[in-house]
């Protein structure tokens, strides 16, 4: 919780306990099993990025309110894309989940200090919260496995129609962060 | 981002990858707070002993109900200590039920504390949204009064002559006047328990008495110096603990017999003086001028007599007998005529201590023996001095005072 106003953050790291050590545990766990995931699906991997992803996780452990999480989840990215080549691989689903919880632990981290004592239901919360996400990549592997089985052709009006969207989905989200921020 | 590359690259595999971040963003649109939360902050006892504790609440109200989880950080100043340990505390009103956090704060030493504000974060679902606050008006002065060591003295009182102690007491106390018989208190005298009546009702009475109005005792505080480390109310005391909690002990002591009791600090910043007063409201508030003294780092002493040293009033003076100042003072009193008792309150280890670096250890030995030539003087002009131990400390000097007094009396007739 806001490393910045109390601008200790390895001394709060050291004061660490219980479910503040999980988190943090998940935060340096979670990209080395997307690493894993992206190289059996691929049977080859990118030493530079793999390297890069460990320390700047380990960053994120540091200082779980940083942007650094956003360099790792673009790492994995790039790693998957570059290095492999079957779309409807079930790895995905594997890589998915690892980002899934690395994103649950930054968040999750941010929201209390390390030492708090975490209540039974706020664990359960997050738990539950996590598994519809991670249920929610595996239908969306599972439409894209669908679609890879058909042969789409390149249509110039699907990709605008999908661009579309998401810069939609993009003004909707950030006019609703705005707004708070604002008040 | 994910989504792009994903149309752009015809690579509908990384969707899988952003679909955990998709989800997790419109989650947290949907369910954004649109008003921020009430926090109050407040602490639950502003006043308690040293090594009591009291606690720090923070409620909260979500009158929207969408903030997941609400977490606290209380950063405690220097002699307090907190329970859980850093001050740390985490829930989740709507799902634990609970709209506060308690943070149980103890502080370990005598004093004024300052106290919060605590930080407090709130964060909507998936932390997507986060609201904190820390207002500084929310901070509380914490007052921790000195814990009274164990005292009580055997000694006769010291009668003060005049019309003072001729009549009695409106208020109960140690007296010769018959006030009534009540049921036996903790605290009370064994020798006062009435045995015909509690033999009649099977349950122990004692005779109550009126208090006198013939002590006027007035606690000098030397608090130019605090010599010693301070590892407070647990630990290792340092002179000016030692001098607060036997002065407390003194105070209570005194006020429990129904005397007056008056202070009066040397040396220190803010409080000089509490005028001469009985009863436990009285003990009070001496309890917290004490608690109000911080040691004068640089000598502050006008030189003139303090005020509220009436006549026939039995001064204890409480010092680490360092510095030469205070015992001046301490001569000075008596030679108005005042029965003047100076307790040592130097920590027992210290004066033998022997510190690591040779110089210091020299210039310490030097000052012990200073200190002890000034004591001799003290003690050749008439005046006392005797250690703190506790409970008949001032015994011996006590009884000595009232055969002297009585002497004089006797002499006058």
């Amino acid at each position: 919780m806001n490393d910045r106003r109390l601008e200790e953050s390895w001394w709060l790291l050291s004061r660490s306990r219980g479910v503040g050590v999980v988190l943090r545990v998940l935060i340096l766990v979670s990209p080395v099993a997307a690493i894993a995931c992206t190289r059996l699906a691929a049977d080859h991997s990118l030493l530079a990025i793999n390297v890069a992803i460990i320390p700047l996780a380990f960053v994120c452990v540091v200082y779980p309110d940083s942007h650094i999480g956003l360099l790792v989840v673009l790492l994995v990215g790039i790693e998957w894309l570059v290095t492999v080549d079957d779309q409807a691989t079930p790895w995905s689903i594997g890589v998915a989940i690892s980002l899934t919880v690395f994103h649950a632990s930054v968040a999750a981290a941010t929201v209390a200090p390390p030492a708090a004592r975490w209540t039974r239901a706020m664990c359960w919360r997050w738990s539950r919260r996590s598994l519809v996400v991670m249920g929610a990549s595996a239908c969306t592997w599972a439409a894209v496995a669908a679609i890879d089985r058909y042969a789409v052709g390149s249509s110039a009006v699907l990709v605008v129609v999908s661009l579309a969207t998401i810069a939609v989905a993009a003004m909707w989200a950030r006019d609703g962060s705005v707004g708070v921020s604002q008040q | 981002m994910f989504a792009v590359v994903a149309v752009l690259a015809r690579r509908p595999d990384l969707l899988v990858l952003g679909t955990p971040f998709i989800a997790a963003a419109v989650w947290a649109v949907l369910l954004r707070p649109t008003r921020p939360l009430g926090v109050a902050q407040s602490i639950g006892h502003r006043t308690v002993r040293e090594g009591e504790a009291t606690t720090w609440h923070i409620a909260i109200s979500d009158p929207e109900n969408r903030a997941d989880d609400v977490a606290a950080v209380l950063e405690a100043p220097m002699w307090v200590d907190q329970q859980p340990v850093d001050g740390q505390v985490v829930v989740s009103p709507r799902d634990d039920g609970h709209d506060r956090l308690d943070v149980f704060i103890r502080p370990t030493r005598w004093g004024v504390h300052q106290v919060g504000p605590a930080l407090v974060v709130a964060s909507s679902a998936w932390a997507g949204f986060r609201w904190e606050a820390q207002n500084y008006a929310d901070s509380s002065m914490l007052v921790a009064l000195p814990r009274p060591a164990q005292f009580d003295a055997a000694a006769p009182a010291v009668r003060s002559p005049g019309l003072v102690g001729v009549n009695r007491s409106p208020r109960p106390g140690s007296g010769t006047e018959f006030a009534s018989i009540r049921p036996f208190q903790p605290g009370d005298r064994l020798r006062r328990i009435h045995w015909p009546r509690s033999l009649r009702t099977g349950t122990l009475h004692v005779t109550a008495t009126w208090a006198e109005h013939d002590r006027h005792v007035v606690l000098l505080i030397d608090a130019l110096d605090d010599v010693g480390e301070s590892e407070g109310i647990d630990g290792l005391a340092s002179s000016l603990d030692i001098t607060m909690r036997a002065a407390g002990a003194i105070a209570e002591h005194f006020i429990s017999a129904g005397d007056r009791v008056a202070l009066v600090v040397l040396g220190a910043r803010g409080v000089q003086r509490v005028p001469p007063a009985s009863g436990y409201r009285h003990l009070r508030r001496l309890l917290e001028a004490m608690a109000r003294v911080q040691p004068a780092h640089s000598v502050i002493d006008d030189g003139r007599m303090p005020r509220g040293l009436g006549d026939g009033a039995l001064v204890l003076m409480l010092s680490p007998l360092v510095s030469p100042t205070a015992l001046q003072r301490a001569v000075s009193i008596s030679d108005r005529g005042l029965a003047v008792i100076v307790i040592d309150c130097l920590p027992a280890d210290i004066a033998l201590q022997e510190p690591d670096d040779p110089f210091v250890g020299l210039t310490w030995r030097i000052e012990v023996l200073k200190r002890d030539r000034d004591i001799r003087r003290v003690r050749e002009a008439g005046i006392p001095v005797v250690p703190w131990s506790g409970p008949g400390s001032l015994d011996v000097v006590l009884r000595d005072l009232h055969h002297r007094v009585a002497g004089s009396r006797a002499g006058r007739r």
